[in-house]
């Protein structure tokens, strides 16, 4: 298995043709899940009508922001954990030096970095936020009631390219090649993955709570 | 002493529950054949319409939502009064089988939907992504409402909508009879004092629920009262619908549920009313 991973071919493909494909299912499969949602709800005719951009940006605000909503207070240790999280989660591949490097050597465009010991750091993070996620979903009780294998399938889509990364960065466990391939490999995963599990949330949040914060509007009450 | 037997659930182990008081699904399970349940859950879940999409496909399983709920809190946090709980024993569930279940597994979700929530909307305020759990919880009520397992109370009273139109199976000139009566029951006490029934071009019309009329006529006089205190231009519906409880909206009888609620408008229509007032 190493060997073949270390085979320079299997380097080329996941660092050529994959980065490609990974980017295009991800964006098509994105584009494409966001409008066959829209179109059912648009041929519904209960949906559309009562959507309500104002109240769909309060809602937003109020959920979007650490501690701005009732259940984000009520359960603040899950939400300092999830706001760690998904920030670390979308902005340091982002905002990272090495990925910027990567983006500089292909099309000579660059944008501001991370310092990297706080890339570091927030990398850190997300790892530990995983496993207090894996914890919390296998000891809280009303969360173990609803856990099925999917649900650590789609932890750990989000957990090995950060794993892997902090690993290639340091140097540890296995040769750097060999773990940054890896961790190429897990990124692309994820970015598969994301149109196709329910890691879609990361667009339909947007969604849901548009319809929900446009309901709570039409019912004079609020939904954070 | 007789131990209390405890009902568990065959499909999840974690449902323990005390035998249901009331008169139970027993008898509304005995017809079910496994092709008419799949039959119901397809034509009502089978579309798969936005709605049930978003929440199926986005829910994250966090578990967020349980402290939303009375049921979950009031019974010292059992994870299966979770709002999330109910839709995985119930929709999930009849989704993942494709509609193949039994019968005694659609008496488990009537027992979850009808007598373990009550369809506040307070889940989806908890929801990080605000998902409609109690759209979905509906739904499921609709599939229990299909094939008729549901609390006796609930389909008397529907039936009552259904044949009369209010929840009491009051005919037309009972409550005509009783607006007049409770008129004439308030001229000692109140000079000048009317029920206008009928009156077109008023301002307000009163709707009241099924039981005022039925069992707390005191209700009627004493808004009588406020209305004329208030000096507004108020009326009574003299014709069918005036009973605005919508208790077919609690079991997703949609047939029903249209009936009144257009039935209430054609009212005000007719009369040409500004405003309606409603009993809560």
């Amino acid at each position: 298995m190493l060997d073949f991973i270390r085979d320079p071919s299997f380097y080329n493909f996941v660092r050529g043709p994959l980065v490609w494909i990974a980017f295009l299912v991800f964006i098509g499969g994105s584009v494409y899940k966001i409008r066959a949602l829209y179109l059912l709800a648009k041929g519904e005719k209960a949906v559309l009508p009562f959507i309500d951009g104002q109240a769909t940006l309060r809602s937003l605000m109020h959920w979007l922001v650490p501690f701005a909503s009732r259940n984000w207070r009520v359960r603040w240790p899950v939400t300092i954990l999830t706001f760690t999280f998904h920030i670390g989660l979308v902005f340091t591949p982002i905002f990272l030096l090495s990925h910027n490097v990567l983006v500089y050597e292909s099309w000579g465009i660059t944008w501001w970095t991370l310092p990297e010991g706080l890339a570091d750091v927030i990398t850190l993070l997300v790892i530990f936020s995983c496993v207090a996620f894996l914890i919390r979903r296998l000891f809280a009780p009303e969360v173990k009631f609803v856990t099925f294998s999917s649900d650590f399938l789609i932890l750990a889509i989000s957990f090995f390219p950060f794993l892997t990364g902090f690993l290639a960065y340091h140097e540890w466990l296995l040769p750097y090649k060999t773990m940054v391939v890896l961790h190429i490999l897990f990124g692309e995963i994820m970015l598969i993955a994301i149109p196709f599990t329910r890691l879609a949330h990361m667009f339909y949040f947007f969604m849901t709570r548009s319809w929900a914060g446009s309901q709570f509007a039409l019912w004079h009450s609020k939904d954070w | 002493m007789a131990v209390k037997e405890k009902i568990i659930s065959r499909d999840f182990p974690e449902y323990i529950r005390e035998p249901n008081p009331e008169p139970d699904f027993d008898r509304p399970i005995e017809g079910l054949t496994p092709e008419k349940i799949e039959k119901t859950i397809m034509a009502v879940l089978g579309a798969r319409t936005a709605r049930i999409r978003s929440v199926v496909e986005t829910c994250i399983h966090c578990g967020l939502c349980s402290k939303a709920c009375q049921w979950y809190l009031s019974n010292d946090g059992d994870p299966t009064y979770a709002p999330v709980a109910k839709i995985r024993m119930t929709i999930w569930e009849m989704l993942k089988r494709k509609g193949k279940v039994d019968a005694e597994f659609i008496k488990q979700c009537a027992r979850i939907v009808f007598t373990e929530c009550n369809i506040c909307h307070r889940c989806s305020m908890y929801c990080p992504y605000g998902l409609d759990i109690t759209f979905i919880i509906g739904l499921v009520r609709r599939v229990c409402f299909v094939l008729g397992v549901v609390p006796q109370r609930m389909m008397d009273q529907d039936h009552s909508h259904a044949t009369s139109l209010n929840q009491v199976w009051f005919a037309q000139n009972d409550w005509i009879d009783t607006m007049q009566w409770q008129e004439e029951e308030v001229g000692a006490e109140v000079k000048d004092l009317q029920i206008p029934i009928d009156k077109e071009g008023a301002e307000v019309m009163w709707l009241p629920l099924g039981a005022e009329p039925k069992t707390n006529t005191y209700h009627i006089e004493r808004t009588a009262k406020i209305m004329m205190a208030a000096g507004i231009n108020w009326t009574v519906p003299g014709k069918d619908v005036w009973d605005s409880s919508n208790m077919p909206m609690f079991l997703r009888d949609f047939a029903t549920m249209q009936r009144i609620v257009r039935g209430l408008y054609d009212n005000a229509a007719r009369l040409r009313i500004k405003k309606l007032v409603l009993t809560e």
